[in-house]
């Protein structure tokens, strides 16, 4: 398939993926503040921002309603909410032939009613974002569900899926960032289960209390849940061995699946108890190696070409013709 | 308002109350209520439908176009396509004559092109002046000497007609360069299906889906290995930026196709190639929708980013086939169509089916001096330009406007010709909650596959929305209809019988790092630029007036 | 008497930095015609790159190259053995009336047109009226050309490859590219379709056979009288054994010796030498 289109539909999978954990983390933040009158805004506000990774401007008071602004509408924001979507769909807007007409139709109907949609949740402010983050979730759950039902598994769907787990192991990554940066006193573990839906799905398995341990073990080691940072790993690694199956002895020798196969290896045989201790460096080491594939990715598999600027050759210089010519005169 | 139950008689709110019909040719009408014979049914249907059910069947059409991102690019804007609910119908009989006329009109035009970029026998035979080519902006003489495979040059076409207060389809433009539009009649048709579905039980419709089956054939037939060496085709766009976008990704969606643009291209050595995540793969036609001063900055604009450079001598190599080729310009300006019944006579021995509009030479003194005594009657067109820009129509215009004119055309004849005004047909149109005449031209879409000219049954009826104005055109408030080809006998036959073999066949297959930045969208700025500037042949195609 | 001269032009670009990607085309092989017979010719690249060789509108033979590995320097090597004839004098007879013939001024359009480098240009078309127009065609040509020597210096250095006829004549000089293209402008006026016509001409009137001289490229004009024939505005020289014909247009553009895109690495200098040898 065309290198400019499988990057498309990686982008297509990374930025769907970044609006709906986006969303579920203001949903669910914006909430827990609401809920605990004991939180403190200003604190929160700043953890949110550092973890998504948007420099804090000194000066105005951090409140919550700013924060929703930069991080769900502000369209000079690369990774908010709002330019998500639009990412989503400007990237597929160069690629609608290959991908079904439904998903486009979806991608596209998501992005007309975002201007509305942003209208109203700016209007009437914070409270107004559940509906927003709900429309957002329901929306990319929609096209995932109509990408699931209506693309072949070929290349294509794989770099989709890839760019969708890739995301998806940063974002959890960033999220465990979030509850690490704020105090013990503001911010309980069920609060962060609950912006990865991992809630009921960790009841379930540990049928008790919420814990740091079991909490941190659920979303980075689960094999079964699909939004734990292993399970992405393990998917994204697969659609990379399905895009190149091994052919030497010797093991992967794409360097994508490397730096990935590596990541996982390093969360799934560690003892639980060396999981917590200095979990930050090791969430930092986990988005790093989704950096290093992405970039493995784009150079294996994208030929981005640098910017053709073509020169004109210059015609051969007359000063050649000087002494023809003026022998001929000089007769 | 109140809904009003649907009696014998038909609703008290007609919607045809008011229709004027005048001097022109109405389409559905010969005097007020009285429908010609091919509108009769049409007619009815119309007069049983209320105000309030033709406004939410408008509603649902809009929303179905606006979800489904069939828009076209106005100033940077997308809008959804205007499309107006009350069809256009042509009968088989009338069909014919365009079809055969059409049909005949581009046979003559390759063997013009083909003779142009070859021996240049009609030059010598003084039925053309060398002049006409030899100073036409479109003459590109790095295409002398690139030799189609199979010998067709004009691909696709579109022929844009009018017609006149007798009845008569007369040609107003040739598009032989990137005429677009089809995808709006295809997407035209689909949707008036879904929002007008009984019209389609009591009419029988040629339908218009299978165009992309047809021209795929004929880009393969095209392709230098042949049709049999299953020829990887392309559709070459100039980016998401263009107006025409959504035609370029219908037309690749609906073929099979790779949609390009010019950086997933590489020249080697003579022979085209598209870059893939599993390398290099040869390309054997490139089905552009770039203009030919774009389309390679080794021969053309050196600064495009649009094209490909080394794409023209991959073609004069016989490595891959340009469709449409480069150079077919010097055979569509407006000064070129002048000759076009000529060549119909020299190149086929045949009376044109089809006559053009009357058309002034202004290069010629008598013909000038002619012009500017009539000046008020007439319409001036710029040869070159298309979109309905730079029009002069005389009857609607001020003496300033005359008078600068004037000074015009005597500074520079070559860049212009004078037309005789033409009062086009006019068809009932949706205006606020009533129907009104409004007038209409038609784009007929031709494609050769080297064997015959296959011309699609229906096509683009533009509409000037705005009342009494003969500028159909998209960029200057037009609209579009959806176009019925009403089926003869012989094609309801012929028609059942192929789709029954379909159905069998059918049956038979059973540090925190940062955000990444997103995907390469493309050259910035300037490319988006670029890509806006693409010689649009339609859908806001040269104006239709006169 | 005829000579059979061996040419050889040798092209270096050098790059500051490599270059990635180059297509380029070639007008370097000369043309065959009555009074020019080629015996061998042959263009050669380095880096090595397989060239597609045509016959472009303007009947000249194009090499089209593209180079994709980078590369610091490009050599362009033509070379051939081509044998010229005497040069012939004009024909006489031919007459204005002859050549404002409906059907030859349509058959010649493009030649009679302005062009980028040689536009129409009021004052120019009035000095040529002035200068030739009461003479006939032929005795036109040899004034046009003997005032175009009489009102520009030969002045190497002082004009571009772009410099038009109307910016060489405003200043009064330039090299054999600007005489040739305000001949183009003043015989065109006067309704003399003319072609501009590029090769290399052998310095010496009396070359020994077997020397190998530093020749150069050169440019003059041909002109219609009945039949196509050359003559040198730079040195008023009649066209003979010494002129290899190249390539002949409307202009310079339509025979530029080296015609390209590269990107990646900026040129740094080009060097170009043609070396002349009479072999009989």
């Amino acid at each position: 398939m065309l290198s400019r289109i499988a990057e498309s539909l990686f982008w297509v999978g990374r930025y769907l993926e970044r609006a709906e954990d986006t969303a579920r983390i203001l949903d669910v933040q914006i909430h827990q503040l609401l809920e605990d009158a004991a939180s403190d805004e200003a604190v929160a506000s700043r953890a949110l921002l550092s973890v998504m990774g948007i420099p804090e401007t000194g000066g105005a008071a951090l409140e919550l309603g700013r924060v929703t602004a930069l991080l769900a509408f502000d369209t000079s924001q690369p990774s908010s909410i709002v330019s998500s979507i639009v990412g989503a769909r400007e990237s597929a807007r160069g690629i609608r032939e290959t991908i079904s007409s439904e998903l486009w139709e979806c991608l596209n109907a998501t992005y007309v009613a975002l201007d509305q949609r942003v209208a109203t949740a700016r209007a009437i402010g914070p409270h107004a974002f559940f509906r927003f983050a709900k429309f957002v979730k329901e929306r990319v759950a929609i096209a995932a569900g109509i990408a699931d039902a209506t693309m072949s598994r070929d290349d294509g769907w794989r770099f989709l899926v890839l760019g969708r787990s890739l995301e998806r192991v940063d974002m959890t990554a960033r999220l465990l960032g979030v509850r690490l940066s704020l105090p013990e006193s503001m911010s309980d573990w069920v609060t962060t289960l609950r912006c990865c839906s991992a809630h009921e799905a960790y009841l379930r398995t540990y049928h008790g209390t919420v814990d740091a341990a079991r909490s941190t073990e659920f979303l980075l080691l689960d094999r079964l849940f699909p939004r734990s940072a292993y399970f992405a790993l393990a998917t994204a690694e697969s659609c990379l061995s399905e895009l190149d199956p091994d052919r030497g002895r010797l093991g992967p020798e794409d360097e994508a699946r490397r730096v990935l196969g590596r990541a996982r290896a390093a969360l799934e045989y560690r003892r639980i108890g060396e999981l917590l201790d200095g979990l930050p460096t090791r969430l930092t080491s986990l988005q790093r190696s989704c950096s290093e594939a992405s970039s493995a990715v784009a150079a294996r598999y994208f030929h981005r070409e640098p910017d053709l600027e073509w020169r004109a050759e210059i015609a051969p210089d007359r000063a050649d013709l000087a002494p023809a010519a003026a022998a001929g005169r000089a007769r | 308002m109140p809904k009003h139950a649907l009696g014998t008689h038909g609703p008290v709110e007609d919607l045809f109350e008011g229709y004027a019909t005048g001097p022109w040719w109405d389409e559905m009408l010969e005097a007020p209520s009285a429908p010609r014979k091919v509108s009769l049914g049409l007619h009815e249907t119309l007069r049983a439908l209320s105000a309030t059910d033709l406004e939410e069947r408008c509603a649902e059409r809009d929303r179905s176009f606006r979800d489904r991102g069939i828009t076209f690019s106005l100033s940077g804007e997308e809008r959804p396509f205007p499309l107006d609910p009350v069809p256009r119908l042509v009968s088989a009989a009338e069909w014919e004559v365009i079809e055969t006329g059409v049909a005949q009109r581009v046979r003559a035009l390759e063997m013009f092109l083909s003779d142009v970029y070859g021996r240049g026998e009609i030059f010598a035979d003084r039925i053309v002046p060398r002049r006409l080519v030899a100073t036409s902006r479109h003459f590109h003489r790095a295409a002398a000497g690139v030799e189609p495979p199979n010998g067709v040059r004009i691909h696709v076409s579109g022929i844009d007609l009018v017609r006149d207060a007798s009845g008569e389809f007369r040609v107003l433009e040739d598009n032989l360069r990137i005429p677009s539009g089809v995808s709006y009649v295809v997407e035209n048709r689909r949707t008036m299906a879904r929002v007008f579905p009984e019209l389609f039980v009591s009419h029988r419709v040629r339908p218009v889906a299978d165009y992309a089956s047809h021209l795929l054939a004929a880009l393969q037939a095209a392709s230098p290995r042949g049709a049999r060496g299953d020829p990887t085709v392309v559709v070459l766009t100039p980016g998401v930026h263009n107006a025409a976008y959504f035609e370029h990704s219908f037309l690749a969606r609906q073929m099979g196709v790779e949609l390009v643009e010019g950086r997933d291209l590489v020249c080697r050595h003579n022979t085209l190639y598209m870059r893939t995540t599993s390398g290099e793969e040869r390309v054997d036609v490139v089905y552009r929708r770039i203009d030919d001063d774009f389309l390679d900055p080794l021969h053309f604009r050196p600064d495009s980013l649009l094209g490909c450079a080394g794409l023209l001598n991959a073609a004069r190599a016989g490595n891959v086939t340009i469709a449409n080729a480069v150079g077919n310009g010097v055979a569509d300006d407006k000064l070129a169509y002048t000759y076009v019944p000529d060549l119909v006579g020299y190149y086929l021995g045949e009376r044109p089916i089809l006559p053009n509009v009357p058309t002034y030479r202004l290069e010629e003194p008598e013909q000038l001096e002619h012009v500017l005594e009539r000046i008020g009657e007439l319409v001036l067109k710029p040869v070159d330009a298309s979109g309905g820009y730079g029009l002069f129509i005389g009857p609607q215009a001020s003496d300033e406007e005359t008078a600068a004119i004037s000074v015009a055309i005597r500074a520079s004849p070559r860049s212009w010709v004078a037309q005789e005004v033409v009062l086009l047909s006019t068809v009932p149109t949706k205006v606020g909650s009533h129907l009104e005449p409004r007038h209409v031209d038609l784009r007929p879409f031709a494609i050769n596959d080297g064997e015959r000219v296959w011309v699609l049954p229906g096509g683009l009826t533009r509409v000037a929305l705005p009342r009494g104005s003969l500028v159909v055109n998209s960029s200057q408030g037009g609209g579009s209809k959806d176009t019925w080809v009403l089926a003869g006998d012989e094609h309801t036959s012929a028609a059942r019988e192929g789709d029954d073999a379909e159905r069998t066949a059918a049956a038979a297959l059973a540090e925190i790092p940062a955000y990444g930045s997103g995907p390469d969208l493309g050259p910035a700025t300037g490319g988006a630029e670029q890509q806006q500037q693409q010689q649009q042949q339609g859908p806001g195609p040269p104006c239709s007036a006169g | 008497m005829s000579w059979r001269i061996a040419t050889r032009h040798i092209s270096t670009y050098r790059y500051s930095s490599p270059v990635s990607a180059s297509y380029n085309e070639a007008r370097m092989t000369p043309v065959a015609s009555h009074r020019q017979a080629v015996l061998e010719s042959h263009v050669s690249v380095r880096p090595v790159a397989p060239a597609l060789r045509y016959v472009d509108y303007w009947s000249t033979t194009v090499h089209a190259f593209d180079i994709h590995e980078p590369h610091d320097d490009l050599v362009v090597t033509a070379s051939s053995v081509v044998e010229t004839t005497p040069a012939e004098p004009l024909d006489r007879d031919v007459t204005w009336a002859a050549l404002g013939d409906p059907a030859v001024r349509d058959r010649y359009v493009e030649l009679l047109e302005p062009t980028a480098y040689a536009p129409l240009e009021p004052e120019l078309a009035e000095l040529s009226r002035a200068v030739a127009a009461h003479e006939a065609p032929a005795d036109a040509v040899d004034a046009l050309c003997a005032w175009i020597r009489s009102a520009m210096r030969y002045e190497p250095g002082t004009t571009q490859v772009s410099t038009s006829a109307l910016e060489a004549w405003r200043q009064g000089g330039g090299v054999c590219q600007d005489f040739a293209h305000v001949a183009l402008v003043l015989l065109r006026n006067l309704g003399i379709p003319a072609r501009y016509t590029s090769g290399y001409l052998h310095p010496m009137a009396d070359a020994p056979v077997g020397e190998t001289v530093n020749g150069a490229s050169h440019a003059w004009v041909e002109v219609f009288l009945g039949a196509w024939q050359p003559v040198d505005p730079t040195n008023g020289d009649p066209v003979g054994e010494r002129h290899v014909t190249v390539a002949r247009g409307r202009d310079y553009a339509d025979v530029s010796p080296l015609h390209g895109l590269y990107h990646g690495g900026t040129l740094e200098s080009l060097e170009v030498t043609v070396e002349l040898t009479r072999l009989a």
